[in-house]
Order: structure tokens, then C-alpha cells, then sequence
């Protein structure tokens, strides 16, 4: 078994030109095994920037990074050209804590979240804890860099902060903390039967925004993304210059930018940008704008020359 | 047409090639080997090459010498369920 000089470069390159690199079967958006999926959910947790290469569409580098690194398995977490371990490691190294020191991330300082439980969803909770009956699994709440909540047992981490809540005791990791401080946990019926809500007022909201306003952006030469979520054959028949359509190539490359990287979505009469723009809140964007009223808008108040249909 | 015989060996063969390659790798070593499973091993190796290292560096020492049984989708290792590296 050997690593031919080619494939052994193109690795090399990749661990010494990103800081954080990490090889995997899929993509951070799709992974395509659980073990590169559970990597990934842990990385986004840190928001430091890191690359990923999916070894299923390079065969080269998913037997080469094998021999590279002496590990059999994928994923393989790099940082600053060093070996950092695979997913069993990385996911111990999360739960000690020493992740931060390998990734270089300065560790958030202790926050004790508040967190506010209806008395149904406290009962709810103390309930659920009680079932499993076994003394070393405890309710934890993890609030995620996209602001995505979610409750599971699992045994205590030196990276815990314990809560108590309506006499309900929860742990939450540190990342988690201080995104999770002032959380509303209510019990809702839904079609799905009866579920926990989690209103979380630390998650970022979209942003409406007049045409007058994106007129103004657009002539000082703000830097933002203008996204058109209209149809192709709509966006033929008119479209702001500046705008760009959401076809499967720019969804690729704007998952790949930085998350505070400011996206105004744009449609006919504003709907469909307002879905859009929640679904890159989704993703972890912080800075997401709809414009009010859609290119109909910019029409009327802004530019007749952009026809109306 | 040649018939193509595709196989994996039996799992006391691998466990000794698995042996064989360890104790080439880590002359000193104490080394235990156990099929887990069809294609599943567990592995044990005492040695003082260990000391002073973190276990991803310790670990890499043996996969480093049993790679070649691990590569490609025939391979006779598929897995290393456990792999304990000990100082003595």
C-alpha cells in the first residue's frame, strides 16, 4: 500500500493552506455518515472557519489520507498541518474541553444561562429525566451556532454548566450558554402530538428592508449579497443589475461564506424572499434582510425602466 | 474465464498477520490480538515506544504498521473495534 506523490502533494497542500481542515464523506451541509456528521455538528459549535474535503468524490484521498495521517478511519480533523484525531477523539477532546486549545478558540467565559420553563414543560422535563433511571444521564439543552435548539440525556462534561430551572436541573455546555440565556421552554399540541417550544430570544430575526433603503446600499457601494429567489424565466424578465440568481451554484457558494456576511433576499412582491431569508437564518446567517415589497416595489418607487409583469 | 478467488482469509490468518506486522513495526511490543467479528479485530499492544505520547500518536504507531491490511474494500481488516496502546 502506498501514497503516490501526487495525492501525497494535493494532501499536503490541503492541511498546510487551511488552518482547520478536515476530511469527510460529504460536506459540512450533507454529511454522509454519522461519524463526519457528528465532526461537523461539534466544529460549528466552535464558528472557526475550517475546510472540508468529501473523500467519496476524491477515491484518491479517501485511501490516501489513510496512509498520510497512520489512521483507518474517516473523518481526520487537521489543524495547522498536525494531526488532531478522528471522531471518537474529537468527540472526547469536546467534552473535556481541550478542543478549544486545539482549534485555538478561546473558551467563552462560564455564563450560567436563565432559563424559563412553563410548568407543564418542567414536569414534562422531570419526567422524561426520571425514565431513563440511570443516575449518570442528565438533561441537557445545546443551543447551536444556528440557534437551533436541542434537549437529550447524556452523562455530565467538565464543560457543563449546571442550571436549575423551575426545580428542573439542566446542563448546558459552555458554547451553548450564552446563546441559551433568557430560553422559553413551553409545552405546545401540535399535528405531531404534544412537543417542547423553545423561544429563544438571543436567535437573530430577519430584517425587512425598503426599496429606498437598498437604493441607498446599492449607490454607496455597501457590501452585501443580493440574492433573487424568483424563477429563472421571471428573472429574464426583469431583474436589479445587481442582483443575483439562487440557482444551485450560488446556494454553494453562499453556504460557504462567513456567517455574518450581510444577504438580502429579493422576490416579486416579498413571500418567497421571506422564506428564503429564514432559511439562511437556518443556516446560521446573522445578517439577512427581505426586501419589502420585491422588485414590484423597486418598480414603482425606484426604477420604471424595470418592467413591471 | 479464470475464476477469480476473492477472499478474506480466515479470521486466524489476519490475526496473525496482524501480529506479524505489529511486532515488525514494534520490535518490543507485547501484543495481543482478537477477532471481534468477521472482519473486526481488537488489539492490544504494551510497549514502551508509547511513553511520552498522546494516545492519537500512539495509536498512529500501529495503524502506521497495519495499514496495508486495512486498505481497500476487500480488505481483511475492516474494522479495529478497540485499540489499547499501554506503557509498561
Amino acid at each position: 500500500m502506498s501514497l503516490d506523490d501526487a495525492t501525497r502533494q494535493q494532501i499536503s497542500d490541503l492541511v498546510g493552506q487551511n488552518r482547520v481542515m478536515l476530511f469527510m464523506k460529504g460536506d459540512r451541509t450533507a454529511p454522509q455518515c454519522g461519524f463526519s456528521a457528528r465532526v461537523i455538528d461539534i466544529l460549528e459549535g466552535y464558528g472557526t472557519d475550517y475546510e472540508t474535503l468529501d473523500v467519496l468524490s476524491n477515491p484518491a484521498v479517501r485511501e490516501g489520507i489513510k496512509v498520510y495521517s497512520s489512521w483507518p478511519t474517516i473523518p481526520q480533523l487537521y489543524v495547522s498541518g498536525e494531526f488532531v484525531g478522528g471522531c471518537d477523539i474529537i468527540t472526547e477532546m469536546h467534552g473535556t474541553g481541550e478542543l478549544f486549545g486545539a482549534l485555538g478558540v478561546e473558551p467563552p467565559a462560564e455564563v450560567v444561562p436563565e432559563i424559563h420553563l412553563t410548568a407543564e414543560a418542567a414536569e414534562a422535563l422531570q419526567q422524561a429525566a426520571s425514565r431513563t433511571g440511570d443516575p449518570d444521564q442528565h438533561l441537557h439543552l445545546a443551543v447551536g451556532r444556528n440557534f437551533q435548539s436541542t434537549l437529550s440525556m447524556a452523562p455530565q462534561s467538565p464543560m457543563d454548566v449546571v442550571v436549575e430551572a423551575s426545580g428542573v436541573t439542566i446542563m448546558v455546555d459552555r458554547m451553548s450558554a450564552a446563546r441559551a440565556d433568557g430560553i422559553r421552554i413551553s409545552l405546545v399540541d401540535t399535528a405531531q402530538g404534544r412537543g417542547f417550544k423553545v423561544d429563544n430570544p438571543n436567535a437573530p430575526s430577519m430584517n425587512e428592508l425598503s426599496v429606498q433603503e437598498l437604493s441607498r446600499w446599492i449607490e454607496s457601494g455597501e457590501s452585501f449579497e443580493l440574492v433573487d429567489v424568483r424563477t429563472p424565466s421571471e428573472f429574464e424578465t426583469a431583474r436589479l443589475e445587481r442582483a443575483q440568481l439562487l440557482d444551485e451554484s450560488l446556494y454553494q457558494r453562499l453556504q460557504s461564506l462567513p456567517r455574518d456576511t450581510r444577504l438580502v433576499f429579493i422576490c416579486h412582491h416579498g413571500p418567497r424572499g421571506v422564506n428564503a431569508a429564514e432559511q439562511f437564518l437556518g443556516l446560521g446567517f446573522t445578517d439577512v434582510h427581505n426586501v419589502t415589497g420585491g422588485i414590484d416595489a423597486w418598480s414603482v418607487e425606484i426604477d420604471p425602466a424595470v418592467p413591471q409583469y | 474465464m479464470p475464476i477469480e478467488i476473492v477472499g478474506q482469509g480466515g479470521a486466524a490468518e489476519t490475526e496473525e498477520a496482524l501480529r506479524t506486522a505489529i511486532r515488525e513495526a514494534i520490535p518490543d511490543g507485547e501484543i495481543e490480538v482478537r477477532a471481534a467479528g468477521p472482519g473486526h479485530f481488537e488489539i492490544r499492544v504494551v510497549s514502551g515506544v508509547f511513553e511520552g505520547k498522546n494516545r492519537v500518536r500512539q495509536q498512529q504507531l500501529v495503524y502506521a504498521a497495519i495499514t496495508h491490511l486495512m486498505a481497500g474494500a476487500n480488505a481483511p481488516v475492516h474494522a479495529v473495534d478497540r485499540l489499547e496502546c499501554v506503557v509498561p
